[in-house]
């Protein structure tokens, strides 16, 4: 399993344009074009899952992530706020990069905890957070991914 | 979307993530290690917030969603493809397919769960 058989070029976004928690994870929803509703369940979903605790881990990043009945398989994102945002992140820093992991109640291959397993081993590669920072295009983002071997 | 299958489907997901802190060995792993969750904390929290749900259902549905909760576990489930992901029989193709499909709340005929129809 390679992680960036997962990310569709579409569900990549290097320029976010919130500027905070809320809006932020809209527009990290956004990315995966549901209809209205659904958007709306699942801001609900990730809002009360970072209720529980940030999904902030620290050195910029956070990988909001939840199960939901309103997609019918994996989805996941990556997006970039080069200014970073207040996300209560774990060690109080802003956060510049977020991996939006989505997953239906019940999935026939199982991928869901790997890969959200695999997204937290890349993202505390020290190297990590600077390369991201200076991804100059949705295919360095994947490109990145191989090169770590994730 | 009927507001009430709105409630029903996010009083599913809510025990769908209690299941996988409460339940699930890794996904507790998970969360304690990765993302420093208070497993015990937040199973209380997430009961708190399926109870508050739970009471924004009218009465008829409210007992319907806990006659089936208590004896077939899922009590809303998807419908791929004109598959009821319940009982893995496929529904009648009017219901799987008509664009108002989730403007009503809906039951399978084979094990009676709540339908949620995802394009
Ligand atoms: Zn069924």
């Amino acid at each position: 399993m390679e992680l960036r058989e997962f990310f569709h070029k579409d569900a990549i976004e290097l320029e976010l344009k919130s500027n905070d928690k809320d809006d932020l994870l809209k527009e990290l929803i956004g990315l995966l074009k549901l209809d209205e509703k659904s958007e709306g369940i699942l801001f609900k979903m990730l809002k009360r899952r970072e209720n529980l605790g940030s999904t902030g881990i620290g050195r910029g990043i956070a990988i909001p992530h939840c199960r939901s009945l309103v997609v019918n398989r994996l989805r996941v994102a990556f997006a970039r706020k080069s200014e970073g945002v207040d996300f209560k992140a774990i060690d109080d820093q802003p956060v510049h990069h977020f991996f939006l992991i989505v997953a239906p109640p019940l999935e026939v291959s199982n991928q869901y905890l790997p890969v959200l397993g695999k997204i937290a081993q890349f993202a505390k590669d020290p190297e990590v957070p600077k390369r991201l920072a200076v991804l100059r295009n949705r295919d360095e983002f994947l490109d990145l991914l191989e090169q770590k071997g994730v | 979307m009927h507001p009430q299958l709105e409630i029903l489907l996010q009083i599913q997901d809510l025990k769908t993530q209690r299941r996988e802190l409460a339940e699930t060995e890794r996904e507790r792993q998970v969360e304690e290690l990765e993302f420093h969750v208070n497993v015990e904390e937040a199973v209380q929290e997430l009961d708190h917030k399926i109870a508050e749900m739970e009471a924004q259902l009218t009465p008829a549905i409210r007992n319907r969603y806990a006659r089936i909760a208590s004896g077939r576990g899922r009590a809303v489930v998807p419908v791929i493809q004109g598959i009821c992901y319940g009982c893995f029989v496929s529904i009648p193709t009017a219901l799987a397919t008509d664009s108002a499909r989730n403007d009503q709340i809906r039951h399978c005929d084979h094990c009676g769960r709540f339908l949620y129809v995802i394009g």
